[in-house]
């Protein structure tokens, strides 16, 4: 089989959809190819945050991508349910990221300041430290040993399994193609990409397939140095609206229930849970919300985060085959505004701004 | 946590009972847990009260139940540890279960798992099964065995399956409201069948003792139909009637109880949780885990026997039982291998023995396609998060060809029950779809816990789990 297209977005999950959907808003015919029903899939198993305080320290161009990423985040959620009838969940009520000690919100006090201070004004992020009695007016679930927290009114959440199908429906309505069980052998120049059902050609391609990409980068001229990082997560049964507004590790989903994570395992690519680490998810999340202590679970898993060296995203053409761009983050959910408004216009005319210059992967490089 | 036991079997009915008798006579240390009360399982439930229960509900029960009393009383004198009324909610590859019981959670580790979780009754997803009054029939059959308990409402059985013979002729000998007997198996599968029918019948009596128990059915007094099919259970809010075509005939049946039953499927949640690989089983139309001869699974530390692994029934599932404890006595060196052919010839031979039987069940009994994927798009599959076969056939049609996206998609087997209802039918609903095997098409990823534990529960696991 060969099937040409203008760009061949290769992955379809949060990052490859969402590039997918911003290029075929450009007028480009856009083939999707994309593994099975069992892959990785950090898309499937992530926690569907749209979260801004925190991210990029040490990057200022990346604290300023989040920031973007999340004023587009209205508009996008809002065209994504007019063309597809999908509404996602998103909701910007702000977030809390809670302290179970003095010591911890000191160091977060510091963190999201130095972060502030590097950031240009149009995309600084105020953020408040709020005393135990500030944090309780926000989230009156909160235990005794909750000692503060710190908020930014930019944060917010999605439903990460609806905006992924919001994602499909769309494209696939628009005319977008996407082949499932195509997982890439090889790709050569051309492009000629060569999967598990056949080749398909394409000017440009993207290369949006999460740890995939690390082996498929050098194929094309790139480098992609991710690893897979384990993050363990348990979702309650549902209960009555009562967490109005999200923390990072633990959040009431539109549906009811209430997603717990987090952990940053080095498992390599095993996405299994261990009763140790679903301990002391359940341990910390008993002494922020002591109510959860009688809370049923439904389901734990683990999920593999994608990540690179810093921990920030990549964005890349190659220089010895133009044509061949890479994208990829741990953060598909947050930055997918950005992806699909930001990048893929640029993936479209060919070359990405300067401004992005900071996400090339060249700064790993040791030399 | 230090390794507390050589062995764990989980269920405790024929083939768990066994295991763990084989095993503590071996000398090994070994306990048995089940959800109930006592031991029995679902075939032999409440095996141990039978006695004081008067002959003529031993007579109503038959005398392949009384079998069990003598299976339990082994167990009981076998030196294994029973511990009832204790579910197992999460096993992995190193012999780690997470148990939950009336006094909390608590965890231990095992050197060799033994699952014998027996079987479930297949979903039956027809339009208007997730209204109440609908139950299966296995359940009233529990009902009859562990409390003496029939319902005296107008009630509609229908399906197919050796059970139906069996366990409608029992409620009906117990007094039971029965309006009308439905069997759902088409006529031409007799047909189907009769070419492994002299094998079968050489295989044993219990194709004698199914066709008694049909006659005795048909010889009741209550109307028993064949052929039937395409059924429909109405009510708004409960049920208050069903619809079925018989022959070329639609005919409306008012009742307020129904109850379903189109055979039994391996419970396969705690092998697949433990990652144990699975196949399609066509003629079962079901998964089973990969087993060895003797019940070995594709994870070192874990065995299935009985149905769990493969539907076959109480005889066979005491001999797999027996099987799968001699290998797990055996890989911990507590046998050599003298000892275990000694051991294990007789229940091999009879594992040989009853395999035409099966097959010829399987063939005759195999589920019709609208059992297996609902012809309508209003019928719900998934119950917990209420998804429609249409809902799932719109996912299918965006290009999702397998479970776990469509989970992803639609919250299909998302829910408490953790796919246990739904699983089979979006295998079977998708691979239909895209006109595949369902064998390609895969299973849902199953992630625990399988019964549901608390947060705080779950913060209260030892250190070293």
């Amino acid at each position: 089989m060969r099937m040409t297209a203008d760009v061949i977005v290769i992955g379809g999950g949060l990052v490859g959809m969402a590039i997918a959907t911003g290029l075929q808003r450009e007028g480009a015919d856009v083939l999707v190819l994309d593994e099975g029903d069992v892959a990785h899939r950090a898309s499937r198993g992530n926690f569907g945050l749209v979260w801004v305080q925190g991210k990029g320290a040490g990057m200022p161009a990346y604290a300023g991508w989040t920031r973007r990423s999340a004023d587009l985040w209205p508009g996008f959620a809002d065209r994504l349910k007019q063309e597809t009838g999908i509404d996602v969940g998103y909701r910007k009520v702000g977030g809390i990221d809670i302290a179970l000690d003095e010591a911890d919100l000191d160091e977060r006090r510091g963190k999201l300041a130095a972060i502030a201070a590097a950031a240009p004004a149009e995309t600084r992020v105020d953020f408040e430290i709020l005393d135990r009695n500030g944090v309780r007016d926000i989230l009156p679930d909160v235990g005794p040993e909750v000692v503060g927290g710190s908020w930014t009114a930019h944060d917010g959440h999605v439903s990460p399994l609806l905006l992924l199908r919001a994602l499909v429906t769309g494209f696939r309505n628009d005319g977008g193609r996407i082949e499932t069980e195509a997982s890439v052998e090889r790709i050569a120049k051309g492009f000629s990409v060569m999967t598990a059902k056949g080749s398909f050609l394409a000017g440009r391609i993207v290369l949006a397939a999460g740890l995939g990409s690390a082996r498929l980068a050098p194929m094309v001229g790139l480098s992609v140095p991710v690893r897979p990082q384990r993050g363990q997560v348990m979702i309650t049964e549902r209960q009555a609206p009562r967490l109005h507004h999200p923390t990072n590790w633990v959040r009431q989903t539109v549906e009811g229930t209430i997603q717990i994570g987090d952990s940053h395992e080095e498992a390599g690519f095993d996405d299994g849970v261990t009763t140790p680490v679903l301990r002391d998810i359940a341990r910390r999340a008993v002494r922020a919300f002591p109510f959860l202590d009688g809370v049923r679970i439904l389901r734990c898993w683990g999920a593999l985060r994608v990540m690179s060296p810093d921990g920030c995203p990549i964005y890349r053409q190659s220089e010895t085959m133009p044509g061949a761009f890479a994208a990829t983050c741990h953060s598909g959910v947050t930055l997918a505004a950005a992806h699909a408004g930001l990048l893929a216009p640029m993936i479209a005319r060919g070359t990405l701004d300067p401004s992005m210059e900071p996400f090339s992967p060249t700064r790993f490089d040791t030399s | 946590m230090s390794t507390d036991v050589d062995i764990a079997v989980i269920g405790a009915g024929p083939a768990g009972m066994t295991a763990a008798s084989t095993a503590a006579e071996a000398g090994l240390s070994c306990v048995l847990l089940d959800e109930q009360a006592e031991p029995g399982g679902q075939i032999y439930r409440a095996i141990e009260r039978l006695a004081a229960r008067g002959e003529r509900f031993a007579e109503i029960l038959g005398e392949d139940y009384a079998r069990g009393a003598a299976i339990a009383q082994r167990f009981r004198q076998s030196g294994a540890v029973c511990q009832a009324g204790v579910q197992v909610f999460d096993l992995d590859a190193d012999g780690v279960l997470g148990l939950i019981a009336d006094e909390g959670a608590r965890w231990i580790r095992a050197r060799r798992v033994i699952v014998a979780a027996g079987a479930q009754e297949r979903p039956v997803p027809v339009p208007g099964w997730t209204l109440p009054g609908v139950m299966s029939l296995g359940s009233a059959q529990t009902l009859l065995k562990s409390a003496a308990m029939v319902s005296d409402v107008p009630t509609v059985i229908a399906g197919s399956g050796p059970l139906l013979y069996l366990a409608a002729t029992q409620l009906i000998e117990a007094g039971a409201r029965i309006e009308a007997v439905l069997d759902t198996m088409p006529r031409e599968r007799y047909l189907a069948a009769a070419a492994g029918l002299p094998r079968a019948l050489m295989a044993g009596g219990e194709l004698r003792k199914g066709l008694a128990w049909k006659r005795r059915l048909k010889n009741s007094g209550v109307r028993y139909l064949s052929n039937a099919d395409a059924i429909a259970i109405a009510g708004e809010g409960r049920v208050t009637g069903l619809r079925a075509r018989v022959g070329h005939r639609d005919m409306d049946f008012a009742c307020s109880l129904v109850l379903l039953h189109e055979g039994v499927v391996p419970n396969v949640q705690l092998a697949m949780v433990a990652g144990a690989r699975h196949d399609h089983d066509g003629l079962q139309a079901c998964w089973r885990p990969v087993l060895d001869p003797f019940g070995r699974t594709t994870v070192a530390n874990i065995l299935v026997a009985g149905d769990a692994g493969g539907i076959g029934g109480a005889e066979l599932a005491a001999a797999e039982g027996e099987l799968a404890a001699c290998a797990a006595a055996y890989d911990l060196g507590c046998i050599g291998e003298r000892e275990f052919e000694r051991r294990t010839r007789v229940p091999q031979a009879l594992v040989r023995r009853k395999k035409p039987l099966r097959r010829f069940l399987d063939t005759l009994f195999r589920p019709r396609d609208e059992v297996l994927v609902p012809p309508g798009d209003d019928t719900i599959v998934c119950r917990c998060e209420e998804v429609t076969a249409g809902e799932l056939r719109r996912i299918a049609a965006l290009g999702c060809t397998g479970p776990n996206q469509s989970k992803a998609f639609s919250r299909a087997g998302m829910g408490p029950c953790q796919g246990r209802m739904c699983a089979l039918t979006i295998s079977h609903l998708l691979a239909a779809a895209h006109d595949r095997d369902p064998a390609h098409t895969g299973h849902l990823r199953l992630r625990p816990p399988v019964k549901p534990v608390t947060v705080g529960q779950m913060a209260g696991a030892p250190d070293d789990a």
